[in-house]
């Protein structure tokens, strides 16, 4: 086992881990953090996005160790105590979330996606989030929903 | 008719604010002191008997907590329509992905290892993996107590055949006798999976009395309540099942699924066990949709009337008939379409295999049948050198047209939709004139909803907020934002002021489920009937108190008093307390719904299908581009015009129709289980693709409102309709484009390439492997 930090929504975590143990299962497990989702265990799905260095990955193929001290940040952390980010705001708006499984992968893929580029065009918003799979809603209303957002947080900027 | 405050405005779920913060908990999310972690060992042999078992290196490794198989399990039958199915394989094993034995131990990484100690002896048996193996006179019997089974209706069964029925109206041999051309095609439809991102879970716990707590997602409350009873053998009092939110279900989590294994364990265990299944046990463990065969013969007049139609449906149910039989009846139902044929004929046989254990999928039956309807008729429209479209408004079905069903129609707005559909997607102007590689494809649908028992209670709590008791659980469709817009809408109250409590198998009142577009007619109408129940005590209470006629009362704007005086009225919480105080509260109302319709009893033979409280239609059109080079079909533009009656919440219904036409694209175009020598070879997101956004083009979504005289408000209900005419239209696109009829979906690259490598060629594709019509060839025209 190795003792390691994690670094999550701003909190250091310590946490025992097997060299085998991935991000998701000890967000999940560990930290109590189920908001982040777990669809498929190989990386297809992307329900497990989280943003670890500012970078949107999928937390079921990144080993717990080598997420160590590294900030890490899950959909638990995107609302500042209960002022929802305008992300979710606008998902709640749109009509983005049916069953909402999917919703909080596709929350940080987006999110990632602001902070890199503030005002995406449509086609960048569905490259984006081409690896986070939805079954319900057919994106349309998820597409419009980030695009509203990066309207709304562009204009407060 | 009259405006409605809150029935028809756009409200966003109530449940977003859980779903967007990672706060709603979901069955995988549940974790329980103790709680031990369960696994499923699934067959690995489509055919084989089941020599022996040994658990005992997996029960010597310490935390392991216990296993179990059939010999620990009761001997009950399970089955939606036919009771086939055991808990567990007991004696033989039929396919890949049968339940043999479960093992419970106290980590994760421990029961993945131990899982692989147990030991399973089995001696092969000859598979049976294609329908004609199956329906041999030779064909070994997959269950050869077939005929003493329980059954919802006396089923004709024979051989491997679990169900076959014939239906019929009209002179068919005389029709086709009489018709100047004639039509014929062979269709198929693939294995299909629901594939929700949330992988079925369950946590199961027993109290120290011994009644069992389960939690699950699950689409029918009610009916897992009563089989997770029946599989202890207990009464519904000693089990109790709470719904948490479910993340997608597509006809993938009906009736019970883990749970009574996920119960089993438990209580062999002594301990909670959680049950979760992984990506690849879901696309192989449980139940997709069925792959169809169909033969189609139409009977035309030259000027375009149809005169008669016969279809023979072929369903590949797997070992188990799970709900293949309801999906065959229910395409024989709608089998001619939303077409005006006086003379039709329906023929289907569901057929055991030792193929994977097929069940449902969004659409049931019609979803398939809509594709050989529809792809037929614009095969039908290129032989008598008629418009698709114009073929469709010539002969729809009419207001009271009796089907070969015996149902008669209601609430016919076909025509609406069509005419909607057209002028929305600017198809007159685009036929023909898409340039090289595109095309332009119309389909039409019809299905059927208002089947079998809804209830709800309605109660207003001290404050003058309302709670909204039902079993019905919102899958994601919405459902509970507009069972509190029916509500609002009958008490006259903000929305806001409305809730639907946490469903319950304790306190909820009996429902069969979020299933079959069945849950705004039938659980709306319970819903409604049990506000009006409130509505109509609260009337007396405010007429007695006020000194005012009840009949002069109203509820609107949060006011129950006097339409015509405006003193004589009282806030509603005020109102409420009269009642709560005067003893005749708390107000408590209850409301019962079963769709009306006789029981089609005398329609041919072994049909036994229910009956159906209305009818939905609706008309999709698709523009795509083929890339002659390499077969891929880019879909361009999406027009989808549903007649859903009145719309309860536009923006729930735009992400109804739009999620519908997603997976419409997925099935039409890609998405296949893809079967060899009965094992899924595409068991995971990587090798079975959903649509991504990249996939989904914008959808134009129109709804042609017309209140339906049963529904609540006059709605009809959406659900599984927007994913049924979208492989059917984007088919005929490719027709258009190509010139190329594909009757099987899904029209891979592959497929599309060598059909029209074989079209370039002047000759048909190269036959198939398998005894199926060959994909992409062009279907056998004559006449």
């Amino acid at each position: 086992m190795h003792e390691i930090s994690l670094l999550v929504n701003g909190k250091s975590y310590p946490v025992s881990v097997a060299p085998d143990e991935l991000l998701v299962d000890v967000l999940r497990q560990r930290l109590g953090l189920t908001g982040t989702k777990k669809g498929c265990g190989s990386g297809d799905c992307g329900a497990c996005t989280v943003i670890m260095a500012g970078r949107p990955v999928n937390a079921c193929l990144v080993l717990a160790i080598a997420a160590a001290e590294k900030p890490i940040t899950t959909v638990e952390g995107l609302a500042e105590a209960t002022r929802l980010d305008p992300l979710q705001q606008s998902f709640i708006d749109h009509g983005a979330v049916q069953c909402g499984y999917c919703t909080p992968g596709l929350l940080m893929m987006a999110k990632a996606l602001l902070e890199e580029v503030p005002h995406p065009t449509e086609n960048q918003v569905r490259t984006a989030i081409a690896g986070n799979l939805c079954r319900c809603t057919g994106y349309s209303k998820i597409v419009r929903a980030i695009l509203a957002a990066a309207e709304q947080v562009g204009g407060e900027g | 008719m009259r405006g409605y405050e809150a029935v028809g405005r756009s409200i966003p779920r109530g449940e977003g604010t859980v779903k967007v913060t990672g706060a709603a908990v979901y069955s995988s999310d549940l974790f329980r002191a103790g709680m031990l972690y369960g696994r499923i060992l699934f067959s690995d042999r489509p055919r084989a008997r089941l020599v022996k078992i040994d658990a005992s290196r997996a029960l010597s490794l310490p935390g392991v907590a216990a296993v179990i198989t059939g010999a620990d399990a009761p001997e009950v039958r399970f089955g939606v329509y036919l009771r086939d199915r055991l808990i567990f394989a007991k004696d033989e094993v039929r396919c890949i992905g049968e339940p043999v034995a479960a093992i419970a131990a106290s980590s994760q990484a421990l029961v993945d290892r131990a899982l692989e100690l147990i030991a399973v002896e089995y001696e092969d048996l000859p598979p049976l993996l294609t329908l004609e193996d199956a329906l041999s006179p030779h064909a070994p019997l997959l269950h050869p107590g077939l005929a003493t089974y329980s059954a919802i209706y006396p089923y004709i069964r024979h051989g491997n055949v679990c169900m076959e029925t014939w239906i019929s109206q009209g002179d068919v041999e005389g029709a086709f006798a009489a018709a100047d051309r004639i039509f014929e095609g062979h269709y198929t439809t693939a294995a299909v999976h629901q594939a929700p991102i949330e992988p079925h879970a369950c946590l199961a716990d027993f109290d120290a009395t011994g009644k069992l707590t389960v939690w699950t997602s699950t689409q029918q409350l009610s009916i897992c309540h009563s089989e997770l009873a029946a599989a202890l053998g207990v009464p519904l009092t000693e089990v109790r099942v709470i719904p948490v939110w479910l993340g997608g279900g597509f006809g993938g989590k009906l009736k019970s699924q883990l749970e009574p294994i996920c119960a089993l364990l438990a209580r062999a265990a002594r301990r909670p066990v959680k049950l979760e299944l992984t990506r690849e046990e879901e696309f192989t463990a449980t139940h997709g949709r069925a792959p169809y065969r169909f033969h189609l013969r139409s009977a035309a007049r030259n000027d375009g009337t149809l005169l008669a139609k016969e279809v023979d449906i072929l369903v590949d149910a797997g070992p188990y008939s799970d709900h293949t039989i309801g999906t065959a009846l229910h395409a024989c139902t709608i089998s001619q379409g939303p077409y005006h044929i006086p003379n039709c004929r329906a023929h289907a046989r569901v057929v055991y295999t030792n193929n994977p254990d097929w069940g449902c999928m969004r659409g049931y039956g019609a979803h398939e049948m809509a594709f050989a309807t529809e792809a037929h008729m614009d095969v039908i429209a290129a032989g008598l050198g008629i418009d698709p479209a114009d073929l469709r408004l010539q002969n729809l079905c009419r207001e009271g047209d009796v089907i070969v069903s015996t149902q008669q129609l209601r609430s016919v707005h076909i025509r609406e939709t069509m005419e909607a559909a057209l002028a929305a997607s600017g198809y007159r102007g685009k036929k023909g004139q898409m340039g090289p590689h595109r095309g332009i494809g119309i389909a039409n649908l019809i299905h059927g909803t208002g089947f079998l028992p809804s209830s709800a209670s309605v109660r207003v709590n001290e404050d003058g907020t309302v709670t909204v008791l039902t079993a019905v659980t919102d899958i994601g469709t919405g459902t509970y934002t507009a069972f509190r817009q029916i509500v609002a809408e009958v008490l006259g109250l903000d929305v806001d002021r409305v809730r639907v409590a946490s469903p319950d198998s304790e306190s909820s009142p009996y429902d069969t489920g979020s299933i079959g577009s069945r849950t705004i007619y039938d659980g709306g109408n319970a819903v409604r009937l049990a506000a009006e129940s409130v509505r109509d005590q609260l009337t007396s209470v405010v007429a007695q108190a006020l000194g005012c006629p009840a009949g002069e009362i109203e509820l609107a704007g949060g006011r129950v008093g006097s339409a015509t005086r405006p003193a004589m009225s009282l806030g509603f919480e005020e109102a409420n307390s009269i009642a709560l105080f005067t003893g005749r509260g708390p107000l408590i109302g209850s409301g019962s719904w079963l769709a009306a319709g006789a029981f089609p009893q005398a329609v041919g033979e072994g049909y036994g299908a229910g009956p159906l409280g209305t009818f939905l239609f609706g008309t999709h059109v698709a523009e795509v581009e083929v890339d002659p080079e390499t077969g891929q079909t880019q879909v361009l533009r999406y027009t989808a015009c549903h007649d859903a009656g009145t719309v309860i919440n536009p923006i729930g219904i735009e992400g109804q129709i739009e999620g519908g036409v997603a997976q419409g694209i997925g099935s039409a175009l890609f998405e296949e289980s893809q079967v060899i020598a009965g094992r899924i070879l595409n068991a995971n997101f990587a090798d079975y693709r959903l649509p991504t956004a990249l996939d989904v083009p914008e959808i134009t979504v129109a709804c042609v409102q017309e209140p339906d005289p049963t529904g609540p408000f006059g709605a009809k209900g959406i659900g599984e309709t927007p994913i049924m005419a979208v492989a059917p239209a984007i088919a005929n696109a490719i027709l258009d484009a190509t010139g190329v009829a594909a009757c099987t979906i899904p029209i891979t690259p592959e497929r599309l390439y060598l059909a029209l490598r074989g079209a370039e060629a002047g000759r048909q594709a190269a036959p198939p492997r398998e005894p199926l019509p060959s994909p992409g060839s062009t279907c056998q025209n004559r006449g």
